[in-house]
């Protein structure tokens, strides 16, 4: 890379940095009350809440970790990235009631939600509570260290000066401007990765000619050998499923379709809206946005396979630099764009998961727990502290063990969704869901998510190579109904008047 | 009503310990269709008001979305089969035959029925008067002491 394009990316990512911090100090205006501050809540509108969503959910693993896997086993990662409909179909499901329990009480984060419906059953919001925590720390160590290691690396720097510059003004500003600034970041983060996307896929079409010259490169490359590593193609690896078992096809199309309405970046975000009537605009801009985001990554992955089929470059050693390589061939814009879109996935990402856990350490757990309430103003203080307590314990830890953030990497997207599926997925949709089947559902989560990672790390293989999560994701949600069908603790007859309206809405 | 939601909240249990076991079985087609009717079934009690679901809402975008999705796997499975270990003979769009139906009818027809349906059918999904309605009810319910 050049000391051009060094500079110029230095220069657009810092920007990007400081346009972030400023636009959470003024949207501390916003968040003058708790609700407010924590969630966001009722405060914004559909393009705002849509571009928020979008670049939440899309991480920096999105933008440079599935290339990688495109160009290494085809197709069946596709299913995940064109999973655009997903916000649409989280709507339908859940859209009306989640933003319903928000007429009736101050509901601040996913807790105040689980105490509403199970009646402030705090097992429930424990159990949630700790569930989410592993899947939202772990997301954010990832990003931390992911982001830091690619600009310590691109540019020269020290690494940990690297990392605690760009995640320290991600924690200011999110101290400053609380879950309404970062939604607000988020949806100017989510932007960025919208324009910089449409001009990398015009790009690959610059540069490859199109998916019929991909196609027929790939098709008839055969075997490759260049720098040491030999890569085999085929036309198969560009059939919809690829090189990998049909199962994971299965896998790959179903957890992020069904998943995205358990992931809490969007659970979160639909009581963030203004006006419920504006759920299906919204649904539209983070489906546009994903959109372009998703197919960005496709043909970040089909343009490194372009390259390599057709002896531009020598087969990757490590698959996940396809993204980086695939961006070096588009020119200086290419590689601004390419940094800029990894940056705003990575920080939009962080600073959701940052907030999320700093609420569950410093609201949802200590009251779950039994803990006195305090007064809005008291959990405002407590929720900044410990945003810059975990935040810089999160940086530093993610920075120097490494052997964390791999661990940590076990549990993600299909974590989170065995924390909510049974509380609101089960619980909003159900009237007979009883807080019984769901502590039940919830522990088999919190308990399996723990022996899977051990079985993960001593490299257990679950049948029919079905990844770990989606057989405890499927245990869960089991129990949950099993049990709920023989109990009546917060449903049926018992069921709070006003949840029934939401239920029924 | 009841007795209809706990039917389906049933048969979404069943089908995700169906399509569980039929992952591991290697049978992975047909439980990707069966996945469609599990998806199907949570936006039909997502969607419902009271109890009954829009029938226009049921037909676009629900349907309209289940039959291309149905659709879109089993003209992958087809072209994948048809030609596996060989180039295509030809293309859709440029793409594999197999992976054009992932592009047209699962990502673009995905977006088409339920992103832009939804935002067609908005009043079928919620009205203004079932919305304001609500508020009513729940100002109500908060007014006569009610847990709200």
């Amino acid at each position: 890379m050049t000391a051009g394009a060094k500079v110029l990316i230095i220069g657009f990512s810092f920007a990007m940095i400081v346009v972030s911090f400023l636009i959470g100090i003024w949207a501390k205006k916003k968040a003058d009350t708790a609700q407010a501050f924590f969630g966001g809540t009722a405060l914004f509108g559909p393009f705002v809440v849509g571009l928020s969503t979008m670049s939440a959910v899309a991480s920096a693993f999105a933008i440079v970790g599935i290339p990688g896997i495109i160009y290494a086993t085809g197709n069946p990662m596709s299913f995940w990235m064109l999973s655009s409909a997903a916000f649409g179909m989280a709507y339908i499901i859940l859209g009306k009631k989640v933003r319903a329990m928000a007429e009736l009480g101050p509901i601040s984060s996913l807790g105040d939600i689980s105490d509403l419906r199970f009646q402030n059953n705090r097992y429930i919001k424990a159990v949630m509570s700790l569930v989410l925590f592993l899947g939202c720390i772990a997301y954010l160590a990832a990003q931390i260290k992911g982001v830091s290691v690619m600009f310590a690396h691109l540019l020269g720097w020290n690494f940990y000066v690297t990392g605690f510059l760009i995640f320290g003004f991600l924690i200011a500003y999110m101290i400053i401007g609380g879950e309404a600034g970062g939604i607000m970041t988020q949806a100017f983060q989510g932007l960025i990765m919208a324009v910089a996307g449409i001009i990398i896929i015009i790009g690959f079409f610059v540069v490859t000619g199109g998916f019929g010259n991909v196609l027929d490169a790939v098709a008839k490359a055969g075997t490759i050998t260049g720098g040491g590593v030999t890569k085999k193609m085929s036309a198969d690896f560009l059939n919809a499923w690829g090189i990998l078992p049909g199962q994971l096809s299965m896998v790959y199309m179903l957890i992020p379709i069904l998943g995205t309405v358990g992931q809490p970046q969007v659970l979160t975000r639909m009581y963030a809206l203004k006006n419920p009537r504006d759920m299906p605009k919204l649904g539209l801009w983070a489906a546009l946005s994903h959109a372009i985001v998703g197919f960005l990554a496709i043909v970040m992955g089909f343009g490194a396979l372009y390259l390599v089929a057709t002896g531009k470059i020598a087969p990757l050693a490590k698959a996940d630099t396809a993204a980086a390589v695939f961006a070096d061939s588009l020119g200086i814009w290419g590689q601004l764009l390419f940094y800029a879109t990894v940056l705003a996935a990575a920080m939009s990402s962080a600073s959701m998961f940052l907030s999320l856990s700093a609420g569950i350490i410093s609201r949802d757990l200590p009251a779950a727990l039994g803990f006195k309430a305090v007064d809005g103003k008291t959990q405002i203080k407590r929720f900044r502290i410990t945003m810059g307590v975990l935040g810089v314990i999160a940086v530093a830890l993610a920075l120097t063990n490494d052997s964390m953030v791999a661990i940590l990497g076990t549990f993600g997207w299909g974590t989170l969704m065995s924390a909510t599926f049974p509380v609101f997925v089960v619980g909003l949709l159900w009237k007979r869901a009883s807080k019984e089947g769901v502590a039940t559902g919830l522990s088999i989560a919190l308990v399996l998510n723990v022996i899977c990672f051990v079985l993960v790390q001593n490299k257990f293989k679950f049948p029919g190579g079905i990844p770990w999560y989606f057989n405890v994701i499927v245990v869960s949600i089991a129990a949950t109904i099993i049990v709920s069908l023989f109990t009546s603790g917060a449903s049926g007859k018992n069921l709070d008047r006003a949840v029934e309206k939401v239920i029924d809405l | 009503m009841e007795r209809k939601q706990t039917a389906l909240m049933v048969a979404i249990g069943l089908m995700w310990l169906a399509i569980l076991y039929m992952g591991w079985k290697g049978v992975w087609l047909p439980a990707m269709v069966l996945s469609v009717f599990l998806m199907l079934a949570h936006m039909v009690m997502g969607a419902m008001h009271n109890g009954k679901l829009n029938k226009k809402f049921f037909v676009y975008p629900l349907l309209a979305w289940a039959v291309l999705w149905i659709a879109s796997f089993l003209l992958s499975a087809y072209y994948a089969d048809a030609f596996r270990g060989q180039v295509p003979t030809f293309t859709i769009l440029g793409f594999h035959p197999s992976f054009a139906w992932t592009i047209l009818t699962y990502w673009i027809g995905g977006i088409l029925t339920l992103s832009v349906g939804l935002y067609a059918c908005k009043d079928n999904w919620l009205s203004e008067s079932d919305w304001e309605t609500f508020k009513k009810e729940i100002a109500e319910i908060k007014a006569q002491g009610g847990k709200a």
